[in-house]
């Protein structure tokens, strides 16, 4: 029997390392089970999805893809004359691949820093306290936990009628390692992901078609929010074909024709190549030994209350492989929390005030609900809104398209949800987040001080419209 | 919508201290109770 531990997180992404760090933080005797092996050296890194093949990498490719756009078409407009603007796919890659290096170097240095210990392997839960760690080798060790966190995360799901064909038919892990530019891009799933590493091949040059099955675009984000993405990316060049339902795809050489019914009937289009992000699934399998009773949903998803406590009451789990948002920052949220627990504090997290982002251009974020998830729940409610073609940071900015959205309780005046389409709204969306946590009215945001010219005065603005008192714009509703 | 419109550092204090909201008298804008209202209630041995 080898060491025993206070906590073994098992994963180290967002919810594992952080979890493990937090742990250590509060004085428990902490290790960190990761099995990912890095891309260049063979040796395992830390991070995860998020730092490895996720949120990171492709906000290097979304920022580098945007730079290079803005270059090509809007500087002319600003009196810049950039002459003939090129992109070198692999020094943008290679640039990409920097950042992940130094920052799942870094998790590994802030493991070091707070006296967590990094096992290298697979870990398997064995026992309500064992957890069995098989290294690169093949050697199996046991370790004794008072308390096993599970952080094994998720996978992208992967479609029969695409199946995975090396450099052809790829999910988002190979759509983040293209060496050049496909001329003709399928994607198949117009979600968060889909929209995301569309863009950045749009951006670069390639003909983007985007076959998406539901009927709805962005069916979770707030209904005018939604419809103007949909107008705005449809302008970008990206083709969002709804309601297109893939059956089948043939690999001819050096192309893959894709087979969907839409409601025209039969479809068949030509790609060079082909990227599958439909979803993710939970990572759930052989991460619990049979004979251990940690209960799992029919979809895969490791059971737990509110707590991220699973049926073993010395087993938690969080992240990806629970219910919930598949966030980075729900994944670490939860990792605080658990430790807390673990620490004989009262935690508890809000799921109310998770936001959410699309780093597309304009970004898309929104936090709490949406008017239809008001009309839904029957809650009556007032909205105000306010357009960036108003704002004069934005025309400054040369971004003036999109707007902030809030919803406010039409009898307490609370704020409810906030949705922003517009330049930053990832950054701006924290006021939602904030006033959620805080409770805040609408009234409130529309008495606090904003800066001039700011992008944010667009949610001033909002705040105000929701008692009909914009400023910056002729109201729609009547004044109180 | 629902939870108590109080910021999450006086959520968490009362969390701790296995108390609710309506325990404790509120100073802040509209009777919301603050940081300060959960600490002061404390100090005086749980006592309004």
């Amino acid at each position: 029997m080898a060491d025993k531990f206070d906590v073994i997180v098992i994963g180290a992404g967002p919810g594992g390392y952080v979890a493990a760090i937090r742990a250590a933080q509060l004085g428990l005797k902490t290790a960190c089970v990761e099995k990912w092996i890095g891309k260049e050296e063979k040796k395992v890194v830390h991070g995860g999805t998020c730092l490895n093949v996720g949120c990171i990498p492709s906000k290097a490719l979304l920022e580098a893809s945007h730079k290079f756009v803005e270059a090509k078409h809007d500087f002319d407009d600003m009196g810049i004359q950039a002459g003939d603007v090129t992109m070198d796919v692999k020094k943008m890659m290679a640039r990409k691949d920097k950042i992940v290096k130094n920052l799942t170097g870094g998790i590994s240095g802030l493991f070091k820093a707070n006296g967590v210990t990094a096992i290298d392997g697979t870990g398997k839960v064995t026992g309500a306290k064992q957890v069995e760690v098989t290294d690169l080798d093949g050697k199996a060790t046991t370790y004794e936990a008072d308390n096993i966190v599970i952080a094994a995360g998720s996978v992208p799901v992967e479609i029969p009628p695409t199946p995975m064909t090396e450099g052809l038919i790829v999910d988002s892990t190979g759509a983040l390692e293209f060496e050049d530019v496909p001329k003709r891009l399928g994607v198949i799933g117009a979600g968060v992901i889909g929209l995301e590493l569309g863009s950045v091949w749009s951006r670069l040059g390639s003909d983007v078609t985007v076959l998406e099955a539901m009927d709805s675009f962005l069916p979770m984000v707030d209904g005018a929010i939604a419809k103007e993405t949909q107008k705005l990316l449809k302008k970008q060049g990206l083709d969002i074909q709804l309601g297109a339902r893939v059956t089948g795809s043939e690999v001819k050489g050096k192309e893959v024709v894709v087979k969907y019914t839409d409601a025209k009937g039969e479809q068949e289009l030509t790609f060079d190549r082909l990227i599958v992000c439909v979803g993710r699934k939970p990572y759930t399998k052989g991460v619990v030994a049979d004979g251990v009773s940690v209960e799992l949903d029919e979809r895969g998803f490791i059971h737990v209350d509110d707590q991220c406590r699973t049926s073993v009451p010395s087993v938690f789990a969080i992240g990806d492989c629970v219910r919930g948002p598949m966030l980075a920052h729900k994944a670490s949220e939860e990792g605080i929390m658990v430790a807390d627990i673990i620490a004989g504090h009262k935690a508890e997290m809000n799921y109310d005030a998770i936001p959410s982002v699309i780093y597309t251009f304009p970004e898309v974020a929104w936090v709490g609900l949406t008017e239809e998830d008001a009309k839904a729940k029957g809650i009556e409610v007032k909205t105000g809104s306010f357009p960036f073609a108003a704002s004069g940071r934005a025309m400054a900015n040369n971004a003036t398209e999109g707007q902030a959205k809030i919803i406010a309780d039409a009898e307490t005046d609370r704020v409810l949800g906030m949705h922003i389409v517009g330049q930053h709204a990832g950054e701006m969306i924290a006021q939602g987040v904030i006033a959620l946590e805080f409770g805040s009215s609408a009234e409130d945001l529309a008495l606090t001080c904003y800066a001039h010219p700011t992008m944010s005065e667009a949610v001033h603005e909002a705040a105000l419209a929701v008692e009909g008192h914009a400023i910056h714009m002729a109201n729609r509703k009547k004044r109180k | 919508y629902g939870r108590i419109p109080a910021a999450p550092a006086v959520r968490r204090l009362l969390r701790e201290h296995e108390l609710t909201l309506d325990e404790v008298p509120g100073t802040g804008k509209q009777g919301r109770v603050l940081k300060d209202d959960v600490q002061r209630y404390l100090d005086a041995g749980g006592k309004a």
